[in-house]
């Protein structure tokens, strides 16, 4: 049955083209369905991936994100929209709600759009700060595009974002041509809190800032500067604990088909080059929509690895001090239509904590090819148990930028020795002296009573005893 | 009932029986009448509730038995149990006395054998019933060795049977060590005095497998094994050492030891702990006692040479005691235990050890409890003590020596008076038939005939009246009818108030199960209140079955019994730092106590809140012991002194102190509370407080549970903010406040570094 079941899954698998790893249905919110039409390359990709694309508008009565406290759709992407707030199909507390029950959520901002205040709200709640008035403009004298924003400086072109740290692995730029700048026209910025939720994924320049167009036209003071530099987050990633991701794009124009086909060219340079839009919104909204960087753990075993009756049980759910151990752990990673094997990044390295409290061990994870399959690689360590009883974690606990959290926990007790399992006193060479005296102390008892009852008693001092 | 006020009328009949067969037969009879009282006395409480479990530590050892049962002995005997003080675990089965359990296991498992199925539940809940027949069967065996006087024996056996101060810890249901442990206690000193008496080996051998089950039961055993060293001391020290003594003691202490080294949880303390050390010392003492007697009979006799015989011996001894006080204080032997401690200097555990001295029943005795658990055998008590002064032997020097030390423990701690009621049973019960059988004798002696009695007759009232020089004078003496009719009566109208009392006592005072709650209605029918077993059964029904329930250590056994879920720390109170870690969950502001919480995976916590009912048992009563064992570890993050308020009250209403009402259990107990009442008009009724008008905010917890009186409070520890906002924060957005804007730009920016 179970096989018949994956059997019918793989068919499924196989016929659609690519799927989201947790669903299909999209619902996109425009100020106008018409706009669609602008998108419609960007849109058109999505659909040819396999998502079902609901179009509604913030005030349509029909729209609501859960039905009967269930998500009615397993994401939202938000393009700009004029009206100040979203109604009350989409307040914060909705909008949160929807992370909470693992929804993801695409966010495009625009400098000539302000956001809605609901959506500021969620972003604040997850400590993303917009600028005070809602919108701005991102402007780069040095590295905007000379052919559309010659004057303004408000196209900028922006490098293919590589990791930020080279633990990290590479989602968006592995594969790019080389020299194809992103466009980023006429967008806003957002800064992001210290948390290790939130991730930039696509950082401004360190000559660009952010100001307000109908404001500080004319000087930006320095205490009213919102963001600067790589502080400034043109494109960011927010991953809660249960593995929702929101993404914010600063310029919903970079999606447009327009920049999809554009030709750009950077400040001193003279080639027209092709932008590399097209290709980033697929992966933005492939990270986004749970297609890329999703990790799996497909299954976990632990077992004893020691020579004895009952060795062979996976899992079990008691230990004993000292035993030696094996944990293995599958994980896969999920990339556009398929899993595969996760292969951890060459400077990363994937953990186990063995902890009660706080941990015991900690311990390198390494490859085991034997257990591993294309779709699956197994990560293994035999190591022994600490020398205390107690009610332990085997823990897993890989949480990386831009990939799924993995919090893999899988408790144990560990118990003492039981009374028959130490060594016994004849093995112990310490305990030898004391044996013999045991059996000297015996010997000489029984030789004692041998002698007693064998030795003839004198008469005559026994009735003088008696008498007294 | 009837069977002890019986009693004292069948000692007519005993007395009067002709023949010794027939006496035997009545006095069997009378035996199984007193026990059949003592174990119906103490049937009230599942006559009026149920056959239910009672009260704490029961509890864990009903669960230790099913456990048993359910596993057989070897898992039993290496038990870990990961289903309590949750995350560390405990070696259940080499830190409990494993008596009981075994008992119960062996009763259960021979019923079986005998193809009676009885429940286990039921075997536990009548275990200390039926061995409390077996205890007054012991005292009736302990008394006939200290008096010719068979009817004290049985009087003896009746005061066993009924005395409040033993009932008040083997009502049925109530499944504790003691329930066994005082009858081998009785039992071992019934023994010890028979070996002693015959210096005989095989008496001495059995008085150690008593002794050694007596180890297997109860922590209270070190009473026996401090006991009678004291008696061999006292007796050699009266010039009273003989073979007899020699061979019975050394015969019990070599097969006690080794006995009670077979516990797992007693091990090696024999040899290594100050409280085993009087049993040593005096081993060693007797030794050299055995030698210099065996020197002073060999040798032809000096005066000098005796004298420094006896020096020597002294001399030894006392180089002994230094050694044993070196051998302390370099930290060959454990010092004395804190318990120990608190039974010398009462305001010890105080001090050092607040968690001793949490426990209701380890503080000092107040002086009715003397007269609520004794009754007139109290006064009896000493008459009989005296009684034992005018014959000394040997057995009775053991009486005098057992009424002086368990006098002063029953004075200094609470449950101690468990082991003083056998004592005051046995010499109230040698005055109470020496009264009745001078008074009860209707032959008044002829003055003429007094030449020829004298000699018998003297010794008689010598006895009665004690050795004063009027009672040589025959003349003197009562003779007429009405005069002993009188007394006789009035000691017959206080045996039976006596019975009066027991059965008043019992009924009233040791009879609750204290799970569940008896109160009375207006129209005086009872109500019964089941909020435990309610809360208990919801943890049962609506949570994992690993769901970590944290409380106060007072709730653990209950938990583990009835809810079956796995708890922080529980009534074995073997880790205080734990106990302190959820002391200062419980004390400590939210921000505090989460982290905490988390780090132990903890689900639930659950509080006994009594504001609602007046019930006054609860937690926030109890709350200072938490911040007070909170305090000893962490002195720098919990003070006493900031639950008060600054005039040094402790309260709970609008006047408390900021960390009383920041602090978790505050919270805990409060919350919602108001919504119970009118605005402004929330009263707690135990403290009889009124509450402040708004009730306090819990953040990190959600309410889960509350029982039908509000006596269980169950909250559900929050899981991590999905999006990493404090839990403050989150509860306000969901309340709907907006974050606050610009609140960002107070202060310097922080900066991402990556």
């Amino acid at each position: 049955m179970k096989s018949f079941l994956s059997f019918c899954f793989l068919l499924l698998v196989t016929l659609v083209s690519a799927i989201s790893s947790t669903g299909d249905r999209l619902l996109a919110v425009l100020d106008d369905v018409a706009e669609k039409a602008g998108y419609s390359k960007f849109l058109g990709d999505l659909e040819s991936r396999g998502f079902k694309i609901t179009y509604e508008t913030p005030k349509s009565e029909s729209l609501s994100l859960f039905h009967l406290g269930e998500r009615k759709y397993d994401h939202v992407i938000f393009f700009p929209t004029k009206a100040k707030g979203l109604g009350p199909n989409l307040t914060p507390n909705l909008l949160l709600q929807f992370l909470n029950q693992k929804g993801n959520i695409l966010l495009t901002l625009s400098s000539g759009t302000p956001a809605a205040t609901s959506l500021v709200s969620l972003l604040s709640e997850l400590d993303i700060a917009l600028p005070s008035e809602r919108t701005g403009l991102v402007v780069d004298h040095f590295n905007h595009d000379v052919v559309s924003a010659a004057d303004a400086h408000d196209v900028l072109l922006l490098p293919v974002p590589r990791p930020a740290r080279d633990d990290v692995s590479d989602l968006f730029a592995a594969g790019a041509p080389a020299d194809t700048p992103i466009a980023f026209p006429r967008g806003a910025g957002v800064l992001l809190g210290p948390g290790p939720l939130l991730t930039p994924i696509v950082r401004a320049p360190a000559t660009a800032y952010l100001y307000n167009p109908k404001e500080q036209a004319e000087a930006v003071a320095a205490d009213e500067l919102f963001g600067a530099g790589a502080q400034l987050a043109l494109v960011a990633g927010a991953q809660a604990r249960n593995s929702a991701r929101l993404a914010v794009v600063g310029s919903a124009e970079m999606l447009s088909d327009k920049w999809f086909d554009a030709k750009v060219t950077k400040v001193g340079e003279k080639k027209e080059v092709p932008t590399y839009n097209r290709e980033f919104a697929k992966r933005i909204a492939g990270w986004a929509f749970q297609e890329i960087g999703v990790l799996r753990v497909n299954w976990v075993e632990h077992r004893l690895n020691e020579a004895v009756v009952g060795a062979n049980v996976s899992n079990p759910e008691m230990y004993r001090i000292k035993n030696d151990v094996t944990y293995t752990i599958s994980l896969s990673q999920y990339s556009w239509d398929k899993w595969t094997g996760f292969t951890v990044p060459a400077n990363d390295d994937l953990q186990l904590e063995f902890s009660m409290l706080s941990p015991f061990h900690r311990l390198h994870l390494s490859p085991d090819p034997a257990h591993s399959t294309p779709e699956a690689t197994a990560y293994t360590v035999s190591f022994t148990l600490p020398d205390q009883h107690g009610i332990f974690n085997f823990k897993v606990n890989y949480k990386r930028p831009l990939l799924t959290n993995i919090e893999e926990k899988n408790t144990v007790s560990v118990r003492h020795m039981a009374h028959d399992e130490w060594p016994r006193s004849y093995v112990i060479s310490g305990a030898w002296p004391w044996i013999a005296g045991i059996g000297a102390t015996v010997t000489a008892w029984l030789a004692f009573v041998v002698v007693w009852l064998f030795s003839r008693p004198a008469g005559e001092r026994v009735v003088l005893k008696k008498t007294q | 009932m009837t069977a002890a006020t019986s009693s004292s009328s069948l000692d007519l009949l005993a007395s009067g029986g002709r023949g010794k067969s027939s006496r035997t037969l009545l006095r069997v009879v009378i035996l199984l009448f007193i026990a059949g009282a003592a174990i119906s006395s103490r049937l009230f409480s599942v006559i009026r509730f149920e056959s239910i479990i009672h009260e704490f530590d029961p509890w864990f050892n009903f669960r230790a038995t099913k456990y048993l049962v359910s596993h057989g002995f070897y898992n039993f005997w290496d038990w870990f149990d990961d289903r309590t003080w949750h995350p560390l675990g405990r070696v259940t089965g080499g830190t409990l006395y494993p008596g009981l359990m075994v008992t119960s296991g062996v009763i259960y498992h021979a019923l079986r054998a005998l193809t009676i199925p009885v429940d286990i539940r039921n075997i536990c809940v009548l275990l200390a019933p039926a061995f409390s027949g077996l205890t007054a069967f012991a005292a009736y065996l302990l008394t006939n060795e200290m008096t010719t006087n068979s009817s004290a024996g049985l009087l003896a056996a009746a005061f066993m049977g009924i005395a409040p101060g033993y009932i008040s810890r083997s009502v049925a249901g109530s499944y504790d060590n003691e329930a066994i442990s005082i009858f081998l206690l009785v039992l071992t000193f019934y023994l010890w005095i028979k070996a002693l008496k015959l210096g005989s080996m095989l008496w001495g051998a059995v008085c150690a497998l008593f002794y050694g089950y007596m180890v297997a039961s109860w922590g209270g055993y070190a009473f026996i094994t401090c006991l009678l060293p004291l008696h061999a001391f006292v007796l050699v020290v009266m010039g009273r050492y003989s073979t007899r003594l020699y061979v019975s003691y050394c015969s019990w202490y070599a097969l006690g030891t080794l006995a009670s080294m077979q516990i797992p949880f007693v091990g090696f303390l024999p040899v290594k702990t100050s409280e085993h050390m009087p049993a040593l010392g005096i081993f060693g003492f007797l030794q050299l006692m055995a030698l210099l007697d065996y020197v002073r009979s060999a040798l032809p006799s000096s005066r000098h040479f005796q004298t420094f015989l006896w020096a020597a011996a002294g001399g030894i001894f006392s180089v002994g005691l230094l050694g044993l006080v070196i051998a302390t204080s370099a930290g060959f032997i454990a010092p004395w235990g804190g318990r120990f401690y608190s039974l010398w200097d009462t305001g010890y555990a105080k001090i050092h050890i607040p968690i001793i001295a949490s426990v209701s029943e380890h503080q000092p005795t107040a002086w009715p409890a003397f007269f609520f658990d004794l009754n007139m055998l109290i006064w009896l008590f000493p008459a009989g003590v005296y009684l034992c002064f005018q014959e000394l032997a040997d057995e009775h020097v053991f009486v005098v020596v057992y009424a002086v030390l368990g006098s002063y423990f029953a004075g200094v701690m609470v449950r101690l008076m468990l082991t003083l009621t056998p004592v005051v049973c046995v010499s109230a019960a040698i005055a109470a038939s020496q009264l009745l059988n001078n008074y009860l004798n209707l032959k008044s002696p002829k003055p003429e005939d007094h030449t020829v009695v004298e000699g018998v007759d003297v010794t008689a009232t010598k006895k009665a009246k004690g050795g004063l020089k009027s009672t040589s004078k025959p003349v003197v003496g009562i003779y007429s009818l009405l005069s002993k009719g009188i007394v006789v009566a009035s000691m017959t109208i206080y045996l039976l108030l006596f019975v009066l009392h027991c059965t008043w006592v019992t009924s009233n005072a040791y009879s609750s199960p204290s799970v569940v709650l008896a109160s009375r209605m207006p129209d005086g029918s009872q109500h019964i209140i089941d909020d435990y077993r309610e809360a208990y059964q919801w943890l049962r029904q609506n949570t994992k079955p690993d769901a970590k329930i944290m409380s106060w250590w007072d709730y653990g056994y209950q938990i583990g019994g009835m809810a079956d879920r796995p708890t922080l720390v529980d009534n074995n109170t073997w880790n205080n730092t734990h106990i302190a870690t959820v002391g200062k969950a419980m004390s400590s502001r939210e921000e505090v106590s989460y982290p905490i919480m988390r780090q132990h995976e903890v689900d639930y916590v659950l509080i006994v809140f009594g504001g609602l009912l007046g019930y006054s048992g609860d937690d926030i009563n109890k709350f200072l012991w938490m911040v007070r064992i909170a305090e000893g570890i962490w002195p720098d993050e919990i003070r006493e002194r900031d639950y008060f308020t600054p005039r040094g009250e402790y309260r709970v209403d609008g006047e408390a102190s900021e960390t009383m009402k920041n602090s978790l259990m505050y919270k805990m107990s409060y919350y919602n509370y108001n919504a119970l009442f009118p605005p402004g008009q929330a009263q707690d009724r135990v403290r009889g407080a009124r509450l402040p008008e708004v009730g306090p905010t819990l953040n990190t917890l959600d309410e889960a549970f509350t029982s039908e009186n509000w006596i269980i409070r169950i909250y559900k520890v929050k899981d991590l903010d999905n999006f990493d906002r404090d839990h403050a924060a989150a509860a306000a957005f969901d309340r709907g406040h907006k974050k606050k804007k610009g609140l960002k730009k107070r202060g310097p920016r922080v900066l991402r570094t990556e």
